[in-house]
């Protein structure tokens, strides 16, 4: 039995070493942020090869070997990956006609992708075809939150939003898909409801920032950039919503040279990425986390923001 | 004593670092663009679980079907691969149906490669330049319609179209077609024109709101396949494509 002397001396030497370890490891945070690498496609629709080397401007470009390749050396050197789509996977080569995506989703999953949404394409063969690819192919889940599935063959295959843990960071991500109405076949689309995109996004963000306590918000939107009029876009998106730190988008096919910030409702910083089509780019976007104390989340914030010159 | 509350203090300051409410938030970012091309090594694993799927894609979709003159481009307001694609729809409609076609549109959106070079063209690139199931149908359309829907096409920039012409003006509500002919002659209001359409735009896509409850006369016939149909027709007949620009549509001044 140990003395209380003894007790009391090795209690204290217990404690100190705690306090010791802790404040060390807060201090390591504060110096040393936490990084997290995103890497994103948008309407690859089909691309399994590169484009024929057939004088086009494209040829050469795309084809899932050299993406996978590329996206393996980043996970080497990287701790912290997310490997996101915009969705429109489906649609645009034999590939799609013949097999009816399998090809697509299988090589997604070699790839290890962590989540996609959906596009307007993926319903192209049906939605009981793409409930059928995703079950028996997908080794992720496809997020949207904006589409009632309720009493269609897709019910139950899709998620809202999920939560990546990525070492002390945790990542809420959620998806937006477009208007059906005028542009998915009403044979295709069959009962699936469309929701509001900003209603969706703000009570999500709500959600994975308030009550699941995360550290960043990303939605996968294939609601296109911008338009002309009106319409929903990532651009108004972006400026309606609050919480949302990043969205990948879809759907226009647009190559964008930077990521565009915008400000959302509350005055912070929302960045819209999106590259192409057709898996001629893949996008990167690293981000540093550092430590505040938990008041501040709440105020508007900017991101300093920079091209990667190596990597 | 001294030990005790010093002990004290160490085990309360402890729990004060411990229950200290953090939260990380991003506050640099950095980005790149990685462009996917054959300067990138390809990733073995891919390559074998691609292959059995591109092997029975090759054998299939090599085929040499026919020959492009020059290269096809798409292009707004008219191109030549818009006008290539529909003077097959018309052509192909006319023989399918075994009927007059008084015009022939595709959607532009629907027109999935932005080129077809010169040289020879596989029956895989005519996948990829129509990957849709499209059906290729007509409609039994008023004058009063079609302007209508021509109306809509003008607001859009334009529309690949064979057996008509127009241009197209800027109005107090927006783009209209104007200087309308079909076969010729000007659009007449109460006149039935046979329009041949992809089942998409005929169903209400892109907006056709106009065309949505019009019956369609369909004998399930692809409009890819009607594109396979023109090209096949002139290959046996030793022709190559050499559709152009020709004004079908252009932009009033």
């Amino acid at each position: 039995m140990l003395s209380r002397k003894k007790f009391i001396k090795q209690a204290a030497l217990a404690s100190g070493a705690i306090m010791f370890n802790s404040s060390v490891a807060s201090a390591a945070d504060y110096i040393t942020p936490i990084r997290l690498t995103i890497l994103h496609t948008n309407d690859t629709h089909s691309r399994i090869d590169p484009f024929p080397m057939d004088g086009s401007s494209n040829q050469g470009l795309g084809g899932v070997t050299a993406r996978a390749e590329l996206i393996s050396k980043i996970r080497a050197a990287e701790e912290h990956v997310l490997l996101l789509d915009a969705g429109d996977i489906f649609q645009g080569t034999p590939y799609f006609n013949v097999f009816k995506g399998e090809t697509e989703i299988k090589a997604m999953a070699a790839m290890k992708y962590d989540a996609c949404t959906i596009g307007n394409h993926d319903f192209d063969a049906g939605m009981e075809n793409l409930a059928t690819q995703l079950t028996n192919h997908a080794s992720f889940p496809m997020l949207v939150s904006n589409y009632d599935f309720t009493n269609t063959p897709m019910e139950y295959k899709t998620a809202p939003y999920k939560i990546f843990k990525k070492g002390r960071l945790k990542i809420g991500v959620f998806g937006i898909g477009i208007e059906g109405s005028g542009l998915i076949a009403d044979n295709l689309f069959g009962n699936t409801k469309y929701l509001d995109p900003v209603q969706k996004a703000n009570e999500l963000s709500d959600l994975l920032l308030r009550e699941k306590k995360c550290d960043m918000i990303i939605c996968l939107s294939h609601l296109g950039f911008k338009y002309k009029d009106n319409k929903i876009s990532d651009e108004i998106l972006a400026k309606e919503t609050e919480g949302i730190d990043l969205i990948i988008g879809g759907h226009t096919h647009t190559f964008f040279d930077n990521p565009i910030i915008y400000k959302n409702k509350k005055g912070s910083d929302v960045i819209v990425n999106q590259v192409g089509w057709a898996g001629i780019v893949l996008g990167r976007i690293d981000f540093e986390f550092s430590k505040f104390s938990g008041k501040k989340i709440m105020g508007n914030h900017n991101l300093f923001v920079s091209q990667k010159t190596i990597g | 004593m001294k030990k005790k509350l010093f002990l004290l203090f160490i085990i309360s300051f402890s729990i004060f670092i411990a229950s200290c409410k953090v939260t990380y938030r991003a506050t640099v970012l950095q980005f790149k663009n990685y462009k996917i091309s054959d300067t990138i090594q390809v990733s073995k694993t891919i390559q074998s679980l691609v292959k059995p799927y591109k092997d029975s894609m090759q054998k299939n979709m090599g085929v040499v079907i026919g020959h492009a003159d020059k290269l096809l481009d798409k292009k707004l307001p008219e191109s030549s691969l818009g006008n290539f694609m529909a003077d097959a729809c018309f052509k192909m409609a006319e023989k399918k149906y075994k009927t007059n076609i008084d015009v022939a549109f595709v959607n532009y959106g629907g027109i999935r490669l932005s080129e077809i070079p010169k040289g020879n063209i596989t029956k895989g690139q005519i996948y990829e330049l129509m990957p849709f199931d499209n059906l290729l149908i007509i409609q039994k359309l008023k004058g009063n319609v079609l302007q209508k829907f021509l109306d809509l096409t003008a607001s859009q920039g334009g529309v690949p179209m064979s057996g008509m012409t127009m241009r197209i003006v800027d109005s107090q509500t927006g783009k209209k077609a104007i200087d309308v002919l079909i076969g010729g002659k000007p659009i007449d209001p109460d006149a039935i024109y046979n329009v041949v359409n992809p089942d998409y735009v005929a169903n209400g896509g892109d907006d056709a709101i106009m065309l949505k409850n019009i019956p369609q006369i369909s004998a399930g016939y692809l409009v890819r396949d009607a594109l396979f149909d023109y090209i096949k027709e002139l290959s046996a007949a030793g022709k190559h494509i050499t559709a152009q620009v020709e004004n079908r549509v252009t932009y009033a001044q």
